[in-house]
């Protein structure tokens, strides 16, 4: 992969809050089927199952599996705030025809 | 007297080529110098200065990014893949297959990995998102990726990634049309 060819490739960064300890024994095993459960009834939509996430971090921290950090830090709360609307239909072959301003798409 | 004219002059000729001479070896000798000099006087400036990178504050990462999200957002549909590397002798898959998540919202996700020998295997995974201009505004919180990961004997471990889509992907124009992201870990054996 040449970087330097296409600079909007990223090279991989490493995360943020480092990497989560293995989980040999399981302990945290039923806050998380719990989680898998609460996806599957919800059509994979993560933010239904904002709470079961919670649980599991809080295992994790509790197990000393993961940094203890307050809740809110991690920003859940943040999207009841937002407005979810459906994607923006759009369209990859609309030609540009020179001189019109395209009338959907926004300035 | 035209001679002696002639010899007078070549010598004043002689003693200017002379200082010249010397002026540019000294040059010569004080630009060698300093390129010497630069390097560990770059080294003490980057130390006081910080500049470059070099140094970086323990506190950065506690720093958390406060997201806005009063905002309309579009949910995207995130999906995940799993591969090993290497013909390494244990099965690596993804809990889930899809996952859709609106930016800014911190997402949980599980990759399981079965080790199937009577030996502990050591890996590394690394991942790759696509489509690649995606990957600017995919910001991982926590993953197991490059840290060697241990799995003993018959083991099966659950390993749990923690990730943020930037709100900032709904602005970018070039992004328009994007609504669907694809994680790929890859799992390497460690040579250790």
């Amino acid at each position: 992969m040449n970087f330097a060819q296409n600079s909007s490739i990223q090279k991989p960064t490493p995360p943020d809050k480092g990497s989560f300890p293995l989980d040999h024994d399981s302990e945290c095993s039923k806050p998380m089927m719990d989680y898998m459960k609460c996806l599957k009834d919800n059509q994979n939509q993560s933010r239904l199952c904002m709470e079961f996430s919670k649980l599991y971090l809080q295992c994790r921290m509790d197990n000393n599996l993961m940094a203890k950090e307050d809740m809110d830090n991690f920003g859940f709360e943040n999207v009841k705030n937002a407005k979810i609307v459906q994607a923006p239909k759009y369209n990859p072959n609309e030609p540009i025809v020179a001189g019109l301003s395209r009338r959907n798409n926004n300035k | 007297n035209n001679n002696e004219f002639k010899d007078e002059k070549r010598k004043t000729l002689d003693e200017k080529n002379k200082t010249t001479a010397m002026y540019v070896a000294i040059t010569i000798i004080m630009v060698l110098g300093a390129s010497y000099a630069a390097v560990p006087l770059y080294r003490v400036f980057c130390r006081v200065t910080g500049f470059g990178g070099t140094v970086r504050e323990a506190d950065e990462f506690d720093i958390v990014r406060k997201r806005d999200l009063n905002r309309t957002v579009y949910p995207f549909k995130v999906t995940f893949t799993a591969s090993t590397a290497n013909k390494i002798p244990w099965s690596f898959k993804p809990t889930q297959s899809t996952i859709e998540c609106v930016p800014g919202e911190p997402v949980l996700c599980f990759y399981r990995a079965t080790n199937n020998t009577d030996t502990p295997i050591i890996g590394v995974a690394t991942y790759n998102i696509t489509p690649m201009k995606a990957g600017s505004y995919f910001t991982k919180i926590q993953c197991f990726c490059f840290d060697e990961q241990r799995i003993n004997a018959h083991e099966t471990i659950d390993m749990p990634v923690l990730f943020v889509i930037e709100p900032e992907i709904l602005d970018d124009k070039s992004m328009k049309g994007v609504s669907d992201i694809t994680l790929s870990y890859t799992f390497f054996k460690s040579n250790d």
